[in-house]
């Protein structure tokens, strides 16, 4: 079977609103990482003019999984994933991103876990549709980022541990899975299979101490509060002892 | 099709080049209630069978499956572009 993706480009103007641009005059943001989504992101030469017109230098990347420079997926919710150099990274002072709702910029909210010695950085959201912005401030960020270190700890302890393995394309990490055995040689994996992460079936398997998804890396970050018993990624949990070292971000929030 | 362009000619053209018979269409959230307008014109543009895809479509990753046991030829999935998996699967 044949499979085409259509990007259902934004048919309206993609611009920076009025009050983007008040905020970035009004915190002198001279550097920001700039990304979109795929409706926006081939249709940014508005916003990169308006952003030369305030002297504010663009830093931006192809992310691992996207198709096109500056386009944001949310599953690429790794610091690594977003390719951006530690040079860059320091640069920048605040993201913005192009686009609506609330899944793609928490890519970047959650890609700052992975920080190592620098602090998390704001994001801006501007959305061409309703031409407002908002703003992911660091506060939120931190907040958001506890939630997620509570349950790292709980798996650096946890003996017994359900690794849930999917079958959607892109998803399928058994193999993957089946090497945390070796790394953690001290736990005992039970490995478990499904369609999509079912969370009315987890309190079915009451010995299991805490969960790691291998399935959209979203469900293990936007879904903490639908695992009773905690739950983590799949790349934090092979991660962990350096996403917790004492230098990392999540140590000092 | 106020917010998005859907490139019905793409698809249209697509359908043509496959010789597709039946296709499902599938469509985000922000887009499903245009659901009626995309399917009636593939249907008269190119005489195939469509079937609108009800479940989710989060992502380039989020495709149904089991599409090929139901005889479809060709998803169109509209909202996203191809999706760079960074782990080899199973």
């Amino acid at each position: 079977m044949d499979t085409l993706f259509l990007d259902a480009p934004f048919t309206g103007k993609v611009e920076l609103c009025t009050e983007t641009i008040t905020y970035l005059k009004t915190h002198n943001i001279t550097c920001i990482g700039l990304y979109a989504s795929v409706q926006f992101v081939n249709n940014l030469d508005t916003i990169k003019s308006q952003l030369a017109k305030l002297n504010i230098t663009i830093i931006s990347s192809k992310a691992d999984r996207t198709h096109v420079t500056s386009q944001l997926l949310g599953c690429d919710s790794e610091l690594n994933a977003l390719n951006l150099s530690s040079s860059e990274f320091n640069q920048i002072q605040s993201f913005l991103y192009i686009g609506d709702g609330r899944f793609h910029p928490y890519a970047l909210v959650y890609a700052q876990k992975d920080l190592i010695a620098t602090d998390v950085k704001p994001i801006i959201c501007n959305d061409p549709i309703s031409k407002k912005h908002t703003l992911t401030d660091i506060n939120i960020i931190k907040s958001i980022l506890r939630k997620y270190r509570a349950s790292l700890m709980k798996f650096l302890v946890a003996k017994t541990i359900g690794v849930i393995v999917t079958i959607k394309p892109g998803q399928e990490h058994l193999k993957a899975s089946y090497r945390l055995e070796t790394k953690f040689p001290d736990k005992k994996f039970y490995f478990f299979l499904d369609d999509v992460v079912s969370f009315n079936q987890l309190e079915n398997f009451p010995f299991i101490d805490v969960w790691v998804n291998t399935s959209c890396p979203r469900v293990g970050l936007d879904d903490q509060e639908k695992f009773t018993k905690g739950a983590i990624n799949l790349n934090d949990a092979f991660m962990v002892r350096e996403v917790l070292s004492k230098e990392s971000v999540l140590m000092k929030i | 099709m106020k917010l998005y362009n859907p490139d019905i000619a793409k698809a249209i053209e697509k359908i043509k080049e496959t010789g597709a018979k039946t296709i499902c269409i599938q469509l985000p959230d922000g887009m499903k209630p245009y659901a009626q307008e995309i399917h009636d014109e593939l249907v008269k543009s190119t005489n195939t069978k469509v079937l609108i895809w009800l479940g989710s479509n989060f992502g380039a990753c989020d495709i149904p499956l089991g599409l090929p046991k139901m005889n479809i030829d060709l998803l169109i999935s509209w909202g996203h572009n191809p999706f760079h998996k960074k782990m080899d699967g199973w």
